[in-house]
């Protein structure tokens, strides 16, 4: 579902899946993102692989909804179940792993082969608390993302280094696509989400709207 | 009709409009182009055929349905929470019949075929219709009753129940599209809907929601026996697949898949029998909402065992496997048609955000891993996958506790196992003690016989005769002393 609304006062509702290969710390990064915790041996989060945040950026509502997505290599072919209908797509490597650093290239030709450029990309290398221990260099990684229309991220669940400026930059981004969507459909006032099943016929008079341009401030 | 005779009459040659048979009357379009005599003639004939066949497929069914009945009765312990009762089975039964007349009917418009339906479930003919039929009237009246009370709280509320109503009416006569059709109506009519409801909301989702969850549960406790499994979709072979495909691999075991759950610990397989429990019981639910809830409660009870083994807050590179691991043990029925009813009919918002959307496709994804499971996804080669799944060997279990279910039998059986060899050792050892007594024993005897044997030696039985005869037959032969006897008196004769 895209955005939940179109201008003002609606809501905008995000699905974000986090892909990667298992243990380059996905899990530490959304826990780490919605409750601020990490390695926590107190339990109170029963699951870590859906996680809600709701966001106010620059006055308007934003739900996300965080979906984790098993990394193991045997769940690979699994994905498309997984990202289709996401608005945004965090690609997780450990910035000592190069192997976790190619499965994140895989999954970029695939998201971008089959969902296009509707979805914001965030290509984020994770522990960099690690630096001495680096595989991955900085400028192949950043390189690589400019490269594919992605964004590069550095972050580290441990030290919650550049956790709250991925999800802020990738909410923003997100609710950007979503404006430029409305735009092109025409002032979609009502149009409270996307199409379900690939074509949806709007049945009103979208000639007249399409026409009309970017008239965000409708009734 | 007159219409349509003026049109021929206009255009089209005289032969034509004769019966196709060729007696010389007048055909009629309706009758296929014959006339009235060939038609009924023909008619009959089709007619008498169909009623026959009807016949043999209303005697097969009859025997079918005692057969599952019989085989119910013996096979009870099958885990099917969604089986009916036996008082409501009888119910069925003539319920069932009902339908037969209806199908009878039905059999004599045109495009009447066979239904299909229940030719392949032998296991799954008893508990498709159960809940369906059974419950129908009472569970739609209900939810009705429900609905308006509901609305009566809304201001629209009597406008939303009439288009409600309107368009679920309209759904009867739309039964020959296909299942994707039906569900791009359904579709539609929530979105027209719920744009309506947010623009009276002013765009308050929440409110929404809520109406939009009481719209589904209404029209799709109506709609239920229409698009459940419809007949225009290979729904039914596909739950077949998934059930055999399933069946086949309950060699697998939690290892394999690296499931990170204890089944030994006893709130673990409380969980776990649990979350099985309730994925099996989304069968049994008519509203998609409902299904999903069943699915949502299987996933807590998953995240439950997960947390209660490895202490952590699962991820998703835990549940995924356990959920498959659930999926295998449970088989739940008639899994792919409820999967693909979810997708066409639930409430898109629910669906594809929400964490109810997120259990849902794992489900989707557990169900398409199983369908394409193979050596590589266990780690096991080729040959082995093979011969596991053609059943020729079976892997070697580290431990005797395949299932949950059976996994605390199988602790108590070892239990009484361990009790008894423990009864065994000290048994052998009485019987120790019992041999040792009886040597001691006839020791102990030995040396009080020795004992006497030596004191009668030492002290020898020096016997004294009694002094008084004993036998009066030897008196006189062997009386010592006989000598200081006087002389017998001897008897004298006195002559007087």
């Amino acid at each position: 579902m895209a955005a939940g609304g179109g201008a003002g006062n609606k809501t905008y509702s995000f699905k974000v899946v986090l892909l990667g290969e298992g243990c380059v710390g996905k899990t530490s990064l959304v826990l780490r993102y919605c409750e601020n915790k990490f390695n926590d041996k107190h339990i109170t989060t029963l699951q870590a692989s859906f996680l809600t945040k709701k966001l106010n950026i620059t006055g308007k509502r934003v739900n996300l909804a965080i979906w984790d997505t098993a990394g193991q290599e045997r769940f690979h072919a699994l994905g498309p179940i997984y990202y289709r209908d996401s608005n945004g797509a965090i690609l997780v490597y450990d910035i000592t792993d190069e192997d976790s650093f190619q499965k994140v290239k895989n999954w970029v030709k695939e998201l971008r082969k089959m969902l296009g450029n509707e979805i914001c990309l965030c290509i984020v290398g994770n522990k960099v608390d690690l630096e001495k221990e680096r595989h991955v260099s900085v400028e192949e990684a950043e390189g690589y993302a400019e490269s594919v229309g992605a964004k590069h991220y550095h972050t580290s669940a441990k030290l919650n280094k550049g956790i709250e400026e991925l999800f802020l930059d990738l909410c923003k981004r997100m609710m950007e696509t979503a404006q430029a969507e409305e735009r092109a459909k025409g002032n979609g006032a009502s149009q409270s989400t996307t199409s379900r099943r690939g074509v949806q016929i709007v049945d009103d008079d979208p000639q007249a709207a399409t026409a009309a341009g970017g008239c965000c401030s409708s009734a | 009709m007159s219409h349509r005779s003026e049109r021929r009459g206009i255009h089209v040659d005289q032969s034509e409009l004769l019966c196709t048979k060729g007696c010389g009357f007048y055909g009629n379009a309706a009758w296929q182009g014959l006339c009235s005599k060939c038609w009924r003639e023909e008619y009959q004939q089709t007619r008498h055929k169909q009623i026959q066949e009807d016949h043999a497929l209303a005697e097969r069914l009859q025997k079918e349905e005692e057969a599952a009945y019989a085989n119910n009765h013996q096979g009870a312990t099958q885990p099917q929470p969604a089986i009916a009762p036996f008082s409501k089975f009888e119910e069925r039964k003539t319920k069932e019949k009902s339908r037969k007349v209806n199908t009878m009917t039905k059999f004599f418009t045109p495009s009447a075929k066979t239904p299909p339906k229940k030719e392949s479930v032998p296991g799954e003919a008893l508990s498709t219709p159960s809940p369906s039929v059974s419950r129908k009237p009472l569970e739609t009246d209900r939810t009705t009753q429900e609905f308006i009370d509901f609305l009566k709280t809304l201001k629209p509320g009597r406008e939303i129940f009439k288009q409600c109503r309107a368009f679920t009416e309209s759904m009867a006569y739309k039964r020959d599209l296909g299942a994707d059709e039906l569900s791009e109506c359904v579709q539609d009519f929530y979105q027209n809907l719920s744009d309506r409801l947010h623009t009276h909301f002013k765009g308050s989702s929440e409110r929404v929601e809520s109406v939009m969850d009481e719209v589904e549960r209404y029209m799709m406790t109506r709609l239920y026996e229409e698009v459940f499994c419809p007949e225009t979709t290979d729904d039914e072979k596909k739950d077949l697949a998934i059930q055999k495909r399933i069946r086949a691999l309950h060699w697998v075991t939690i290892e394999m898949l690296c499931v990170p759950v204890d089944e030994e610990i006893p709130e673990v397989s409380d969980n776990v029998v649990k979350a099985i429990t309730d994925v099996i019981e989304m069968d049994s639910k008519r509203v998609p909402r409902d299904k999903l809830t069943c699915i949502t409660r299987c996933s807590k009870h998953i995240f439950n065992a997960i947390n209660t083994t490895k202490k952590e807050a699962a991820s998703a590179d835990d549940f995924l496997p356990t959920l498959i691991y659930i999926v295998l043990k449970a088989n739940p029925p008639r899994l792919q048609s409820n999967i693909q009813y979810i997708t066409r009919f639930c409430n898109p918002s629910r669906l594809m955000s929400g964490e109810d959307g997120y259990y849902f496709t794992n489900l989707c994804c557990a169900v398409a891993f199983i369908e394409k499971l193979d050596g590589q996804s266990l780690n096991l080669s080729v040959e082995e996958f093979d011969l596991y799944m053609s059943g020729q060997a079976s892997p070697q279990r580290p431990q005797a506790v395949p299932s949950p279910a059976c996994s605390a039998a199988f602790s108590q059986m070892n239990d009484s196992l361990d009790l008894l060899t423990g009864l065994g050792v000290r048994q052998e050892r009485v019987m120790e003690g019992a041999r040792r007594l009886e040597s001691d024993l006839i020791d102990w005897r030995d040396g009080v016989e020795h004992k006497v044997q030596d004191v009668l030696e030492r002290f020898p039985l020096e016997m004294h005769p009694p002094a008084s005869p004993t036998a009066s037959s030897a008196i006189d032969a062997d009386n010592v002393e006989n000598d200081h006897l006087p002389s017998p008196l001897q008897p004298q004769l006195f002559a007087g």
